[in-house]
């Protein structure tokens, strides 16, 4: 009696549990299923499936481009970060050199510096430079994280180095023990903090917001905010269409997501908890 | 001989991208906060501690300070309380747990101009969510982002909504580090559940919570891209976050001299909360070991 009441009250719970779930994401989930719906059936309070807010996101309003300038943008900004973190990663954890623990201190100090102070004088720097608007001006401030050489160098000294010692007998260079050996070795960390850096990038904003002004090299989120403040007037707003925007911007990490929760999730409480 | 250069080769590439990238803007923020400057004009006059004065004696610096100090007083309490009661009550690791944590985590990495975005629309006044539902029961509508007085709650809504998986997760490690051994404990005392959270959870936890807290208090002084697409710290400055206002004078007005003493001001203030943060986790590692 009391084991089938338990039974049906746990029941019960997993079925609230979930719901809660949903109705968390419900704005989410109801933006996707408004990208779908025309226009006149949404103010109409009807139902009428269509894909033309995606065509025109994508024809009039250049959202593909937009989707092709941030994968450009967060891959390279991911494969640039990732290749300098581990070196530097390597070089902290295995080399005794002079300066060596001062230059540490000043990659792990990094993590402390809020990006807002860097605004102004790299807006400055890359006018200088003559890259604001172009990959470079938005790629180049992006792809030293302090973050990632710090978490990747605590995960490499946990590495035994008779494993280096070993390639070092057989003649192996110090690039080739980190191709070989290290970088194979330490490949979960390696994606997870490339995950974590892809989704920085993605979603980042006030840096393009600042460095960009030609509409061409817009990244999504530049394109979404600009795409939902061009009226920003209540009742011109095209919800439909803005959502279909939307979509297309969280789409590629949101079914990423659903892939590789647990090695996210993983790296975040290994950076936070250690 | 190249032996000896191997490791400087190493770190050549991330040091340089730091030293040109974020070291030198530092000085090159303290340097300009010192001068007057448009971005146009040849010349930088030097101007002593007048930005400072200026930043200081002006009613907007005050306001963005007071909103974000709201802004912090509130999301931080409710996002530690919520995630803590959350995590506690998903801590099984059953399917249905997993399931529940990874929706409340989905919009950690989800792109914050959507979610602003989305819930513009959520919170519209004339065709959002919930101004639908306040309709159906009779009553008004609230212009919920145009009312100075609720702009800033339904900020602090959404940026809670977005952050608190993060928080989740976080707790949900803390909670799990800590030994069953003295759930044991304590349910061999006859404790009931709500004394063992408070008497054993709860202390236990601490240091997690602290590290929770100097974090969400360091995004709150850091919150922009909610505020710039939903409100644009409007209406009447109720919701001009310090990021905010900074992005506001240097790339709208170009006053690099003032935007630059107010990012030095902003710098000194998260770096000190930064240390605070780097002797609580000193501190907990030597809890743990």
């Amino acid at each position: 009696m009391t084991r089938e009441k338990s039974a049906r009250a746990l029941w019960l719970i997993n079925g609230l549990t979930l719901l809660a779930a949903i109705i968390f994401l419900s704005p989410v989930l109801y933006s996707i299923w408004m990208s779908f719906q025309t226009s006149d059936a949404y103010y109409a309070g009807g139902v009428d499936f269509t894909l033309r807010n995606y065509e025109v996101a994508v024809g009039q309003y250049n959202f593909a481009r937009y989707l092709l300038n941030s994968v450009i943008v967060s891959g390279i900004v991911t494969l640039l970060g990732l290749s300098f973190a581990t070196m530097a990663a390597f070089a902290f954890a295995r080399f005794e050199f002079r300066g060596g623990n001062l230059m540490f201190g000043a990659v792990v100090a990094t993590l402390m510096i809020p990006s807002h102070i860097t605004l102004i004088p790299n807006y400055l720097t890359l006018a200088r430079a003559g890259m604001l608007d172009s990959y470079a001006g938005l790629i180049l401030p992006a792809i030293s994280s302090g973050f990632a050489a710090f978490f990747l160098r605590q995960y490499i000294r946990g590495i035994p180095r008779a494993l280096d010692e070993a390639a070092y007998m057989d003649g192996a260079t110090p690039s080739k023990v980190l191709w070989r050996v290290i970088v194979p070795i330490s490949k979960p960390a390696i994606f997870s903090m490339g995950l974590q850096l892809f989704i920085a990038e993605w979603n980042n904003y006030i840096w393009p917001l600042v460095a960009i002004s030609e509409s061409d090299l817009f990244t999504l989120q530049i394109g979404l905010a600009r795409l939902y403040r061009v009226n920003p007037g209540e009742d011109v707003i095209d919800w439909p269409l803005v959502m279909a925007a939307s979509t297309i911007t969280i789409l590629p990490v949101l079914l990423g997501f659903v892939l590789v929760e647990r090695h996210l999730v993983r790296g975040i409480t290994m950076g936070a908890v250690k | 001989m190249l032996r000896k250069l191997t490791p400087y080769l190493f770190v050549l590439p991330l040091l340089g991208f730091m030293a040109v990238f974020t070291y030198y803007p530092i000085l090159q923020s303290v340097n300009l906060s010192f001068r007057e400057w448009d971005f146009m004009s040849p010349s930088k006059p030097w101007v002593g501690f007048d930005n400072y004065r200026l930043l200081l004696t002006s009613r907007d610096f005050w306001n963005s300070l007071k909103v974000t100090a709201v802004f912090a007083l509130i999301s931080v309490p409710l996002r530690l309380a919520l995630a803590l009661a959350v995590a506690s009550f998903l801590i099984r690791e059953t399917a249905v747990s997993r399931i529940a944590r990874g929706a409340i985590f989905l919009p950690a990495v989800t792109s914050t101009v959507s979610i602003a975005v989305v819930f513009s629309w959520v919170f519209s006044t004339d065709y959002g969510a919930i101004n639908g539902f306040i309709a159906l029961l009779g009553f008004d509508k609230v212009p919920w982002m145009q009312d100075p007085q609720l702009a800033l709650y339904v900020i602090i809504f959404v940026n809670t909504w977005k952050q608190l998986g993060y928080d989740v997760i976080i707790y949900t490690a803390g909670l799990q580090a800590i030994s069953l051994e003295y759930y044991d404990a304590a349910a061999v005392d006859g404790g009931r559940r709500f004394h063992v959270f408070r008497r054993v959870t709860f202390p236990l936890v601490m240091p997690t919570t602290y590290f929770l807290l100097v974090i969400s208090v360091i995004d709150a002084f850091q919150v922009f891209t909610i505020v710039d697409v939903m409100t644009r710290g409007g209406p009447a400055g109720a919701t001009d976050m310090i990021v905010n206002m900074l992005y506001r004078i240097g790339f709208t007005l170009f006053d690099i001299g003032t935007g630059s003493a107010l990012a030095v001001l902003l710098f000194i203030f998260l770096i000190a909360l930064a240390l605070v943060k780097a002797r609580v986790i000193g501190r907990r590692v030597h809890y743990d070991s």
